[in-house]
């Protein structure tokens, strides 16, 4: 989950009235957000990715706001109409590219490093989750006293040239993607393009190779105090959503919005507010509890939604940044944190049913009962092993092997189709302790089938000076007589985990159920372990938990 | 009392009861026990309050190299006064006789008032003033000759001080001693008593270890037991599982980052070919257009991965079964392609549970919850809001750890969005809520290291206490 760090005074401010930092503290949590790390100044909050508008202090401002009572309802953004200037043309040419793009101007605002600092993690945010590695869209915020208006929108040569943000010298487009890093992690976004999409102002400077970088020019500093947005991206909704939030973002920090045009439409259009009609029994069937609607209105309020009643049901305006609200039941759940889940009270509702254990559960318990009773004690592995554990150490056939992709632990790359190498290992790792050492462990296997067959299986080892083919078939005959009475044989067979003329198959009604006998010295001396050591195992799914 | 005593007490006993009072050494010598026999003979009766030792410090001195030159030769002002004994000499001769020792010679000949220095015509002329007697000094180097001497036995102490001045005449060794001697209850003991055949009954025994299950499965069975005893039954399924089931019934969207392989174990070459119903996937697909607004792909859905929660398998079992009322839970190993750490396993445990009801709410949730808890014996709780992708509204559970001093965050819960439960015709709420047990099982048996549960180290194996 995301992290965003708030400083506790500037916070303050922005949420006003009389709040001090121990009602922030309490309140925090209550909206959702985890706090990681508390200092005297400041603390970092884990936030939800499906709200990105509180990767800002003024996003969590406005939800503080709404929680504590001071500011209800939505916050409205007025956009205010600009001259004709204030347009990106479109080049028909980037429909082929990264064919969405959108804007907003915002002017007379301060920006202070903290400021930047916020609209950085946001837009990195944003870049990450609704624009999916600024696949769907990314952002680029710029200095509007450094551009000539109107914009271009419109693709260029690998080989066009600017001054890259952060650099002080020009660079083709095929530089930045080869020797910066965000041309290294983002320029597979263009891999296969021929042309590339970028945004030239009226002068014919470019100002962004999106979604790669900016340019040098619109650098944003402390000294800026008009900026423009704009967002490019795959998806038209994913763009227009991520321009809501930084829109919201820097009127929430006292910028006045300027419309910017795109050749369809203006911004206005874009934050148009989405109409949802909300059931109040919806409300207090889910939440268990009784509202009047009027008093839900108020809760959604405290959300900094807007809503009123309509009839016996009520109306809400989801503003366009709030694009985590897919319907009704989002908005119930808004209730509950205007409500206060405080001070929702539990209630138990009464049991019609009997519970029970699954019946494979049953008999594993069974069975580890009984292993237990012959002196095994259990112990537990992952599923995903290593090749080397499984196949190299053991000599077994690795024909079967079944592997996951990008594993990043080396020792977690392959699905074990037997439990015996792990326990060996396990053995490895305990030589130091005193002999006899016996240990058993039920649990999953994986082969092949359609696509993958999973089985149920358990596995035993005895490790000591004295054990032998005959100690271990007598655990197993007793093991299975305890258990189930089930009479097994053991069938002369060939494993190269076992010592050669000490293996068995074991045998069930005439079928093969399982393997035993002494492990191979060659297998030990693998494992460097210090013993002699017998095993077995037999898998449960083919006999004992069938049907 | 009855006490059984070993041969290595009973000769000691009976060594002290007639010479009290040794120290280790002697006793070992007059028992013929070996030094190791008698001190661990001596801890033994320690212990049962038969003997006390007392420790005490002693120093010895012997005559180091110079002094034994000393002892032979004589001081350096005792050579002197005998060099001129018979006539005064000049600076030189006597510094030709003398050698290294001429300065020494000088200063204490002359500090004892035994000579006069006169100016001669081309040098120091030293004359005898008058025949001196033997000095402290020269007393207590005879005295102490070739012996070891203790310190304590030396009553002119100033002398030993000032020839202790003297650069290597000296040497003192500190050693310490130990003095057993025994206690009134140990001297009544009668040794040669004949032995009853009695064994020492309050002595230490070799360790053996009881075989176990698992600390962990204690408490997922704990966990199971808890869920039963709420009225829920146990539900199973498999941990390879189609995206179909793990993702998409889910809502969750197939270019969401928790799909890619950097989260999530994809299984190499492996796809599902039936995994689903034509109508279940039909509707999944439209709820993901409705919703996400993008085109959703089979294909996709049928890549097998590792399931990363249990609530594949319970929101299949709801798909089969559509339940009007139900209470399920499912449990077992999930799994996340994650580095491994303190607090990140590959693999782990996860716990979910699950209400269908008619008017079953989100305070009954909370409810039930408690109840989960308090049978768990985690009394302090409290809820918070949180976000999951299938759920809404969805809260999470804080649980005061007394340990840590802090509360940790343990399962999270939610009613299942209608987006997941309509395409598979669930018209009732879904409560459900889960976790991992690996966390619970940590705060039982007091481990920070989650990592410890899969070591199977025996060391701990053998020994950790079940929990209470």
């Amino acid at each position: 989950m995301p992290v965003v760090t708030l400083y506790l005074k500037r916070l303050g401010k922005l949420v006003g009235g009389k709040t001090n930092k121990s009602k922030i503290m309490e309140s925090l949590p209550f909206l959702g957000l985890d706090i990681e790390e508390e200092t005297k100044d400041y603390i970092r909050v884990e936030y939800s990715p499906n709200r990105p508008d509180y990767a800002t202090d003024v996003g969590i401002a406005a939800g503080l706001q709404g929680l504590l009572g001071l500011k209800k309802g939505a916050e409205k953004l007025d956009i205010k109409k600009s001259d004709k200037s204030a347009l990106i043309q479109t080049d028909t040419a980037t429909k082929k590219t990264r064919q969405h793009i959108c804007g907003i101007i915002a002017k007379n605002g301060k920006m202070d490093d903290e400021t930047i600092k916020q609209l950085i993690a946001l837009q990195e945010d944003l870049h990450f989750g609704v624009g999916r590695r600024r696949k769907k869209a990314s952002v680029g915020i710029h200095d509007l006293d450094k551009i000539s208006l109107p914009l271009v929108y419109t693709v260029a040569s690998k080989a066009h040239r600017f001054v890259p943000l952060t650099m002080s010298h020009e660079m083709s487009v095929e530089q930045i993607l080869e020797k910066m890093d965000v041309g290294r992690d983002y320029g597979h976004l263009l891999e296969n393009q021929v042309s590339v999409t970028i945004i030239l102002d009226a002068k014919k400077k470019t100002i962004s190779l999106p979604p790669i970088i900016n340019s040098a020019l619109t650098t944003v500093s402390t000294q800026t105090k008009n900026i423009l947005v704009e967002v490019t991206g795959t998806d038209k909704n994913a763009t227009e959503d991520t321009l809501a939030v930084v829109a919201t973002t820097l009127h929430g920090l006292g910028f006045t919005l300027y419309d910017l045009k795109t050749d369809a439409r203006g911004s206005s259009q874009i934050f148009k507010t989405r109409p949802m009609t909300l059931d109040p029994d919806l409300v207090n069937q889910i939440l268990g509890l009784k509202l009047t609607p009027l008093s839900i209105c108020n809760y959604l309020k405290k959300c900094r939604l807007d809503a009123v009643t309509k009839g016996k049901k009520i109306l809400c305006q989801i503003p366009r940044f709030r694009f985590d609200i897919f319907g009704p039941m989002d908005l119930v759940e808004e209730v509950a944190l205007g409500y206060g889940i405080q001070n929702l009270t539990t209630s138990l509702p009464a049991s019609t049913s009997v519970g029970q254990k699954n019946p494979v559960t049953k008999k594993l318990d069974q069975l580890s009962q009984v292993m237990t009773g012959l002196g095994f004690t259990e112990a537990l592995n992952s599923s995903l092993t290593s090749k080397r554990v499984l196949y190299e150490a053991t000599k077994r056939d690795s024909s079967g092997l079944i592997e996951v992709l990008e594993s990043k632990s080396q020792e977690h790359t392959i699905l074990r189709d037997s439990m015996l190498p792990g326990l060996l290992e396990n053995l490895s790792r305990n030589i130091h302790e005193s002999y006899p050492q016996k240990l058993f462990e039920t649990g999953t296997i994986f082969s092949k089938g359609s696509p993958i067959k999973e089985s149920i299986s358990l596995a035993c080892l005895s490790a000591h000076k004295d054990t032998s083919f005959t100690e271990i078939k007598a655990a197993l005959q007793s093991l299975l007589k305890t258990d189930s009475n089930i009479e097994c044989s053991t069938k002369a067979s060939q494993n190269p985990i076992f010592v050669q003329g000490k293996t068995a198959d074991v045998m069930v009604a005439g079928r093969k159920v399982g393997v035993i006998g002494e492990i191979s010295p060659q297998v030990i001396e693998n494992f460097k372990i210090r013993a002699q050591v017998s095993g077995f195992e037999i898998i449960l799914s083919d006999f004992i938990l069938q049907g | 009392m009855s006490q059984v005593l070993h041969p290595i007490e009973k000769s000691i006993i009976k060594l002290l009861k007639s010479t009290p009072d040794l120290a280790e050494e002697q006793i070992a010598e007059k028992t013929n026990l070996s030094i190791d026999q008698t001190r661990r003979g001596i801890e033994w009766l320690r212990l049962k309050g038969l003997a006390s030792v007392s420790e005490s410090e002693k120093s010895f001195v012997k005559l180091g190299a110079n002094g034994l030159k000393a002892k032979q030769e004589g001081l350096p002002e005792r050579k002197l006064v005998n060099l001129i004994a018979g006539q005064p000499a000049s600076f030189s001769e006597l510094q030709k006789k003398l050698q290294g020792e001429i300065n020494v010679a000088i200063a204490n000949a002359k500090k004892n008032d035994w000579i006069t220095i006169q100016k001669g015509e081309t040098e120091n002329i030293v004359s005898l003033k008058h025949n001196p007697g033997q000095t402290r000094e020269e007393k207590m180097i005879s005295y102490i000759s070739e012996n070891t001497v203790a310190v304590d036995q030396i009553k002119d102490s100033a002398t030993l001080e000032s020839i202790k001045r003297r650069p290597d005449f000296l040497v003192i060794e500190t050693t310490k001693s130990r003095t057993v001697s025994l206690s009134e209850q140990a001297k009544t003991i009668d040794t040669d008593k004949q032995d009853t055949g009695a064994i020492d009954v309050e002595a230490d025994v070799p360790r053996v270890y009881a075989a176990r299950t698992h600390p962990l499965k204690d408490t997922i069975d704990e966990i199971r037991e808890v869920f039963v005893s709420l009225g829920f039954s146990e539900v199973m399924g498999n941990f390879a599982q189609p995206s179909f089931w793990n993702f998409d019934a889910l809502f969750t969207p197939q270019d969401h980052p928790a799909r890619e392989m950097q989260d999530t174990f994809y299984i190499k070459g492996k796809a599902a070919e039936k995994f689903a119903n034509p109508t279940q996937i039909k509707r999944v697909s439209d709820s993901h257009k409705k919703g996400w607004k993008y085109d959703w792909n089979v294909e996709a859905a049928k890549k097998m991965v590792l399931r990363t929660h249990t609530t594949c398998v319970t929101v299949k079992y709801l798909a089969e079964n559509k339940p009007d009322e139900a209470r399920i839970f499912s449990l077992g190993r999930v799994f996340r392609n994650e580095k491994l750490s303190y607090k990140h396993l590959v693999e782990f445990n996860q716990v979910e549970g699950i209400v269908v009801g008619k008017n079953v709410s989100l305070r009954d949730l909370m409810g039930i919850q408690t109840e989960f808890y308090k049978k768990m014996g985690l009394y302090k709780i409290k809820f918070w809001p949180t976000f999951f992708p299938y759920t809404e509204p969805s809260l999470q559970t804080m649980v005061y750890n007394q340990r840590l001093g802090k509360w940790v965050e343990l399962f999270g819960m939610g009613i299942f969005r209608p987006e997941v439960t309509k395409p598979f015709g669930i018209t009732r709420p879904v409560l459900a809520w889960g976790g991992g047990i690996e966390r619970i099982a940590m705060l039982k048996y007091g481990l920070d290291d989650v990592r410890e549960f899969y070591n199977n180290n025996l060391s701990w194996l053998r020994t950790v206490s079940k929990c209470q």
